[in-house]
């Protein structure tokens, strides 16, 4: 008899354990991986299962630790950071996104799948690969495939444009040797043909290794932009003169991300909503995205003329892309200054006129609690500069300051060129400013539930005085900041457009070849 | 064997004591939400000048304030009596729920086909209806300090891609017409 009460008690036991388990909304799991598995805890969120990072990266003799602004990690000498507050991990001068943050239990982070491959896929050239049916994560060599390589060399105005259409995506970099480009990638090329020659502006001729591209130049007067396309795959570089002799640096390693010198040389535009979201719809029938885009690409080419900045589009066409990776974006590529371009919209007949927006001190103190918390929450301080890029929430507050004068000049410009009634600056919680680690506005440039401003915002002209205004009221933020931060004379003429026209070009040095954002992504 | 019976039956006996404690606490706590008693409630809707303006009505209210949220929503997403003022929302927005947590976060799950599909409206739209639910509950309930807005029962980055609703709001007195 008392043998089955032990079993009655070790059933209510197993019960009640079990109860705790699903509670806590964790499992086990089978974790295969290269040489050898184990079993791990997994837990669950939303549906999604997380692994435990730690665990998972130790398989592949990986490490994981705490770092004041969240977490490092380093499998085979590649970092990556990553918080429990962002979709996004940071890899070098790439974003891995997740469907939803990684979730710190008992001081141990568990992330989704996205994280797991995109980061050991980049460290160890494995994939991850979760059965739900099974329990099984595996951790497998990615298929090294031979790729098709299609050269193409084109003459398109004032510069020359490469295309390497590649039968499949692959990761790569861009080095510049003397005299030559030279593209190595990570998966294998068939050879088409060993050397081929060009006769176009920049370019005499190109040669292929087993994983290698070089581009031969006609002069080492050459700078250039590099970006990727996806559906199909292609790597593309625009070649132009360069504004000056360009230093032959042996062996530079270029990478699109690059610690900016102080004042503004980074500038990031935001055409509002794209692709299904689209946003306000006029009585007319247009659509706020048809026209922030159009606005915005004017006003990239007029920022690139009139200001030599590298100016960066959040889309470059009409396709969705989530409001935190605007953001992201911009941190990403260390922008200087970033602007949104909307349409307004309201139920009140007659509404009209323009406002400029920037973060409302409730969202930025929002986001300096949080920052507290997971400083409170952190074992010490290290220091690690790979994770400042994370660090939106807590530098969006020292940016505040400037985000208001950008919005005032930005305001006060547009409302002096339109005649459009000014509504002011403004503060608001907007999702797309929460985090910029820059000064950052969104102007709001006119009413599109009003029939007399939506046909004004389709006219070209009109759009072109908006765009000439807001260059102009970037241009004057840009020289009142650099003034003020030192890096430009205090006795600098007003900050007209045209005047910054004529004024030498601050750009990037030659050796750097910046990568445009927007065409980075996939689907571009 | 009897002995195990016998341990069923007591687990049994009091897990259905305990339920019918259980049902008579939340029929209590029913009676007492359901007491309902007049109350002037002051609502906020949007002006011609694109703020938030208020008029005042009476509506019979549960005492319970978790309780009452609700009834306070659902009557604001009437829209306005006075025409001078104007209903912001999407002519099909409903309340699922609205629930009151402790230290002051109101909890406002709101549907409809429009905020549930996406709503195509722009910041001016968004926000005043935004802060027409977040400044009428904050006005009349002195329990209530935020309000954190869900769509179709889930946290939501925004109701129509401007406003950061992720996170409980507070007012924005900004917002707020002055006399």
């Amino acid at each position: 008899m008392a043998k089955r009460t032990n079993v009655v008690f070790l059933t209510a036991v197993a019960v009640a354990f079990a109860t705790y388990v699903w509670a806590q909304g964790s499992s086990a799991a089978r974790l295969k991986f290269p040489g050898g598995e184990q079993t791990i805890t997994i837990a669950q969120q939303g549906g999604q299962p997380l692994f435990p990072v730690d665990r998972v990266l130790a398989s592949v003799g990986g490490r994981v630790e705490k770092v004041p602004e969240g977490f490092k990690a380093v499998v085979g000498g590649l970092d990556v950071a990553f918080a429990a507050d962002s979709r996004y991990a940071v890899v070098r001068d790439k974003m891995i996104e997740m469907p939803q943050p990684p979730m710190i239990v008992e001081g141990r982070p568990f992330a989704p799948l996205q994280f797991f491959s995109g980061f050991l896929r980049l460290a160890a050239g494995l994939d991850a690969v979760w059965d739900q049916a099974t329990g099984v994560l595996e951790l497998k060599p990615v298929p090294v495939e031979t790729l098709e390589v299609q050269p193409s060399v084109v003459d398109v105005q004032n510069l020359t444009k490469i295309v390497l259409q590649l039968s499949g995506p692959t990761e790569y970099t861009i080095v510049r040797e003397a005299g030559t480009l030279v593209v190595r990638l990570v998966s294998p090329i068939r050879v088409p043909v060993p050397e081929q020659k060009y006769d176009s502006a920049y370019v005499s001729g190109m040669t292929f290794g087993p994983k290698e591209v070089r581009i031969e130049l006609k002069t080492a007067q050459v700078a250039a932009d590099s970006y990727k396309l996806e559906n199909p795959f292609r790597i593309v570089l625009d070649l132009r003169q360069a504004a000056a002799p360009v230093p032959v640096l042996p062996q530079t390693t270029i990478t699109p991300r690059r610690r900016n010198a102080p004042g503004i040389h980074t500038i990031v535009i935001d055409p509002g909503h794209g692709g299904k979201e689209v946003g306000a719809v006029g009585p007319g029938g247009l659509f706020e995205k048809d026209v922030t885009l159009a606005i915005c690409r004017k006003l990239a080419a007029r920022l690139e003329s009139t200001l030599h900045t590298r100016v960066v589009l959040t889309r470059e066409s009409d396709e969705v892309v989530p409001l935190d990776q605007r953001t992201a974006l911009a941190n990403q590529y260390q922008a200087d200054l970033f602007l949104s371009v909307h349409l307004n919209s309201s139920v009140i007949k007659g509404a009209k006129g323009s406002e400029t927006y920037f973060l409302s001190a409730d969202a930025s103190d929002e986001l300096a609690r949080h920052a507290a918390d997971r400083e409170n929450s952190g074992q010490g301080r290290q220091g690690n500069s790979e994770l400042n890029l994370i660090l939106w929430d807590l530098a969006q507050q020292s940016y505040l300051n400037e985000s208001s004068r950008l919005a005032q000049v930005v305001q006060e410009e547009m409302n002096q060129a339109t005649g459009v009634l000014s509504r002011g600056v403004k503060q608001a919680p907007f999702k797309v400013l929460v985090g910029a680690t820059m000064p950052a506005a969104l102007v709001e440039v006119g009413f599109i539930s009003n029939p007399d401003e939506e046909k004004k915002l389709t006219d070209g002209a009109f759009q072109d005085t908006l765009v000439a205004a807001l260059t102009k009221g970037i241009a004057r933020y840009k020289s009142e900041y650099e003034v003020r931060i030192g890096v430009a004379p205090p006795a600098a003429p007003p900050a007209a457009a045209d005047r910054q026209e004529q004024a030498p070009s601050p750009s990037l040095p030659a050796s750097v070849l910046p990568t445009r954002a927007a065409a980075d992504r996939p689907g571009v | 064997m009897r002995r195990t019976l016998f341990l069923i039956l007591v687990v049994a006996t009091s897990v259905s004591s305990a339920c019918r404690k259980a049902e008579v606490t939340i029929a209590e706590q029913k009676m007492a939400a359901q007491k309902l008693s007049s109350r002037e409630i002051t609502f906020y809707f949007e002006t011609p000048a694109l703020l938030l303006g208020h008029e005042s009505r009476a509506i019979p209210l549960p005492g319970d304030d978790s309780a009452a949220l609700a009834v306070v929503v659902r009557e604001l997403l009437k829209g306005p009596q006075n025409p001078a003022l104007a209903r912001p929302f999407p002519p099909d927005a409903v309340l699922r729920a609205a629930y009151l947590l402790p230290e002051g976060n109101a909890i406002v799950d709101l549907g409809g086909p429009t905020l549930i599909n996406g709503w195509q409206t722009g910041s001016n739209q968004e926000m005043i209806s935004i802060y027409s639910i977040v400044q009428t509950l904050t006005a009349n309930f002195t329990t209530v300090k935020r309000v954190h807005l869900l769509v179709n029962g889930q946290v939501s980055e925004t109701l129509a891609g401007h406003i950061d609703i992720s996170h409980p709001l507070y007012p924005m007195a900004q917002l707020v017409a002055k006399p």
